[in-house]
């Protein structure tokens, strides 16, 4: 019986390794390994996967430019954009109304010309639903957009201002073929944002073919695409939760890329031939913050001995394992105008000597709240309260779900005084990270980081047109931003893309999301 | 109807009733456990960009600036009629998702929990019949290593040897190869429909895929199969009907039959537990092999606070537990009519 048993048990495997052939990509196929399938596609709407798709399916009037790195690879010039979707444009000089013309001939997968009508569209369908495109509408100060001519559309801005062309990068406003989605839109719904939820209509390179949520999302090429073909005609998203199994599928060849691969791993699959690790460092800071409406951090000696009691160094070394790049203002390269403001280093003497003058000569004792929404925080966290310990500043740590962190983190809420935190923003311009990170009515102001003076600067800069003047505001916000220490400015963790070593390619671009139709495969 | 159906009718009428304030209870305890928690989803559903106006509007089109019990008593009473609600990330219906997933998962359980105990039972038995044996000491030292091996690390274990080293495993990554064409949809479970559909390829890559991951759970499932199999045996075997049949020189064939079949009362209520307890931690074999199933989808809504989809994936484990003991304690009785 033990015999027949053995013989069946070494058929079934034999039956398996033959089934178990691995999977070989097709011709121009590429096979992606996600963490989760997208939950939506309208870049209006906020929702896990979708900002990944939505690059490559929904693109701007305009774009950056690129020139050629330090490396010989070409990079993103964010000092240079040029015309995408539109053909060129005229500023008034005011340079509150610009008349774009478009290209002509662009057209999205079905067939339908890309005209001014479908950009006013567009507008009002993210002022309907008062979203993500409506907050860049209102951080471009864009007023007015109006259709001209069958090609030509004009915008009137509210103020003259520098985010303006930069914004019009963006995927968002998404430009969505308005003939095709207004067949699916309803009495209820008449901007079809039900549809566009779960389909795409764009004038991109890609768009969807199929979605099986949870398992797979297939895009393919857009055939009408007005550009240079991209080389992969077809993307298979395939969802892959767990980090290690991404891993495995990458090294052994199934998949072309995996994303969001853990920051441990990266040395070891930089060492493996059939792997290419692209590394950026991008110009988000991870940073701890201070709300300075609690005490102790009411008290800017306590916030700067915060600055002094950390262990900079030591930060490198065990969170960021000598990947990351020192931040050293909250702009950083290649942001325009970005200066090394923030002085502080370690020094545990100064720290003390600090808290001493502010009141607290036996040391302090604070929580420091994070979470999970980048990975470095928690072994951030931990770095911190032996480094703080050392000054006599006692840390305990608290981790809180990402959704709690979320909430009482939002503008006005503010009731997180001592927090972990990465400003990400899809735009390398100065003023609009600035205002994004820094100024009181920044959406992504975590620590109530609200001083006139400061806002004052930020304001100013934004609709500053003197170049001269531009950099000498930009240059004494970061200054007084440093000297407010509200920022411990630790590393920039980087962007990190883990691709099959045929790629080639990969440009990062400031919205920090794979480009789908730079890639190649050399093989 | 005679007089053994209208026994069936009559306990299935009295288990129905009182599951109801059962199931009751469970719905209001997720509900509110996961609206007291800390969790708010608003501000991740809005996006880092949102200004407090998208905020407030947003909580207002959720209803969650309404007070707790009011939206309990929305939502029960939505639920009388078959409305689960949508999923906020992705506004797909969670009813429909449900009858999407859960094929999956319960694919991956019952093969799991049958492979168990078809391997548990007769190792149990074998260790009872001589206790203290080299076979019975393999036996403990076996399930002692299954319930001392986290899941998630046996399922990274087998990836690690099965498809990356010996590459005898297909690519964790869905439920089919993606070169094979996937059968109709007839009944959710992708064996059964490869199965109606002749699509033998299917099949095969379908059983590929499954066979590390239910591995893996069998593995998990046999470990306290062993144990409690063996230990109800001793007791059956020690006990005096066994010695009285000894004693009248029964042959060990009778004997294992007699004291399988005194055992079948408590293995089989064994067995429900482990259908139930395996079917909430599918989420982590799921997860790691991307399976894409009921937990799966349960734990990303945990993570993402996703208050309807969790609402609907705790409640598809409540109604799925109170099944599946009604059936086990409808053939207890019919087993036992005494009790």
């Amino acid at each position: 019986m033990i015999k027949s048993f053995s013989k069946t048990i070494m058929l079934v495997i034999g039956m398996w390794a033959t089934l178990a052939v691995p999977v070989v990509a097709q011709e121009k196929t590429l096979v992606m390994a996600m963490s989760a399938t997208p939950k939506g596609f309208d870049p209006d709407i906020w929702v896990p996967g979708q900002i990944e798709a939505a690059v490559n399916l929904y693109e701007g009037l305009t774009r950056y430019g690129t020139r050629t790195g330090g490396n010989g690879k070409p990079e993103v010039d964010p000092s240079k954009i040029e015309p995408h979707l539109a053909e060129s444009w005229t500023v008034s000089p005011d340079g509150k109304t610009y008349l774009f013309k478009l290209k002509k001939g662009v057209r999205s997968p079905f067939g339908n010309e890309l005209t001014s009508q479908d950009i006013v569209w567009t507008y009002e369908k993210s002022a309907v639903q008062k979203r993500t495109g409506q907050f860049m509408r209102t951080a471009a100060r864009i007023d007015k957009v109006e259709a001209i001519s069958k090609y030509e559309v004009r915008y009137t801005l509210s103020d003259a201002n520098r985010i303006f062309l930069g914004a019009l990068t963006l995927h968002l406003p998404a430009i969505f073929d308005s003939v095709e989605a207004k067949k699916h839109a309803t009495p209820e719904d008449p901007y079809a944002t039900k549809w566009l939820a779960l389909n795409t209509a764009g004038f991109g390179p890609y768009h969807l073919q199929t979605l099986q949520g949870g398992q797979q999302a297939v895009f393919v090429v857009n055939p009408n695409y007005a550009f240079k073909k991209p080389y992969f005609t077809r993307m298979v998203w395939r969802e892959v939760p767990s980090p290690a199994t991404r891993v495995a599928l990458i090294r052994t060849g199934q998949v072309q890329y995996a994303e969001q691969i853990p920051f441990q791993q990266l040395t070891a699959l930089r060492a493996d031939n059939s792997v290419k690790v692209e590394s950026v460092p991008g110009f988000g800071g991870a940073t701890v913050r201070m709300n300075p409406r609690y005490p102790p951090f009411d008290k800017v000696k306590v916030r700067q001995a915060v600055a002094y009691a950390t262990d900079y160094a030591a930060i490198g070394e065990a969170v960021f394992l000598g990947q990351g790049t020192r931040s050293r203002s909250m702009l950083n390269s290649p942001i325009a105008g970005a200066v090394s403001a923030y002085k502080y280093e370690t020094d545990y003497n100064k720290a003390k000597q600090l808290l001493s003058e502010a009141g607290y000569p036996n040391g302090v004792d604070v929580t420091l709240e994070y979470s999970t929404n980048w990975w470095w925080e928690e072994p951030l966290v931990l770095q911190m309260q032996a480094s703080l310990a050392k000054a006599g500043i006692r840390v305990t740590p608290k981790r809180i779900p990402s959704t709690e962190m979320l909430a009482r983190r939002t503008i006005n809420v503010w009731t997180v005084p001592f927090l972990t935190h990465l400003t990400s923003s899809f735009v390398p311009d100065p003023s609009y990270n600035m205002f994004l990170t820094a100024h009181c009515r920044g959406s992504s102001n975590v620590n109530a980081n609200c001083d006139a003076a400061m806002d004052k600067l930020i304001d100013a800069s934004v609709v500053e047109r003197d170049q001269k003047r531009w950099l000498a505001l930009l240059e004494q916000a970061q200054n007084l931003q440093a000297d407010s220490a509200t920022f411990v400015e630790t590393f920039l963790p980087g962007t990190h893309e883990v691709f099959a070593a045929c790629m080639k390619g990969y440009v990062w671009k400031p919205h920090n999301r794979l480009v789908w139709k730079d890639l190649t495969c050399a093989s | 109807m005679g007089e053994k159906g209208a026994l069936i009718a009559k306990f299935l009428l009295v288990r129905v009733a009182v599951s109801v304030p059962v199931i009751l209870g469970i719905v209001f305890l997720t509900f509110m456990l996961i609206r007291v928690g800390g969790q708010d989803p608003v501000a991740m559903l809005a996006g880092p960009m949102a200004d407090e106006a998208m905020l407030t509007a947003l909580r207002a089109q959720l209803q969650l600036d309404q007070p707790l019990l009011l939206q309990f008593a929305n939502y029960l009473f939505r639920l009388v009629q078959g409305d689960l609600g949508v999923s906020w990330q992705g506004g797909i219906p969670v009813w429909g998702e449900i009858l999407h997933l859960f094929p999956a998962t319960l694919e991956l359980v019952l093969l799991s929990v049958g492979l168990a105990a078809l391997i548990g039972v007769p190792i149990g038995l074998r260790a009872a019949t001589h206790p203290n044996g080299w076979f019975d000491q393999l036996s403990r030292f076996g399930s002692l290593a299954g319930f001392s091996m986290p899941t998630y690390w046996m399922g990274l274990m087998a990836i690690l040897v099965f498809f990356y080293i010996l590459r005898w495993a297909p690519p964790p990554m869905g439920r089919l190869s993606m070169e094979v064409v996937a059968p109709t949809v007839v009944t959710g479970s992708l064996l059964l429909d490869c199965i109606l559909a002749g699509n033998w390829q299917a099949l095969g890559s379908a059983l590929a895929h499954l066979a590390l991951p239910v591995a893996c759970f069998t593995l998990l499932a046999a470990a306290p199969m062993i144990k409690q199999s063996r230990a109800i045996l001793i007791e059956i075997m020690n006990s005096d009907y066994v010695r009285y049949a000894r004693a009248n020189g029964f042959s060990k064939a009778t004997i294992r039959k007699m004291a399988l079949r005194n055992a079948a009362t408590p293995l089989l209520t064994f067995l429900g537990m482990e259908l139930t307890s395996l079917l909430a931690a599918a989420a982590l074999v799921e997860y790691i092999f991307s399976l894409s199933g009921l937990g799966q989808w349960g734990l990303n809504a945990i993570l993402l606070g996703d208050f309807a989809v969790v609402q609907g994936y705790v409640l598809t484990l409540a109604l799925f537990s109170v099944f599946i003991f009604m059936v086990i304690d409808l053939i207890v009785m019919l087993l036992e009519p005494r009790r």
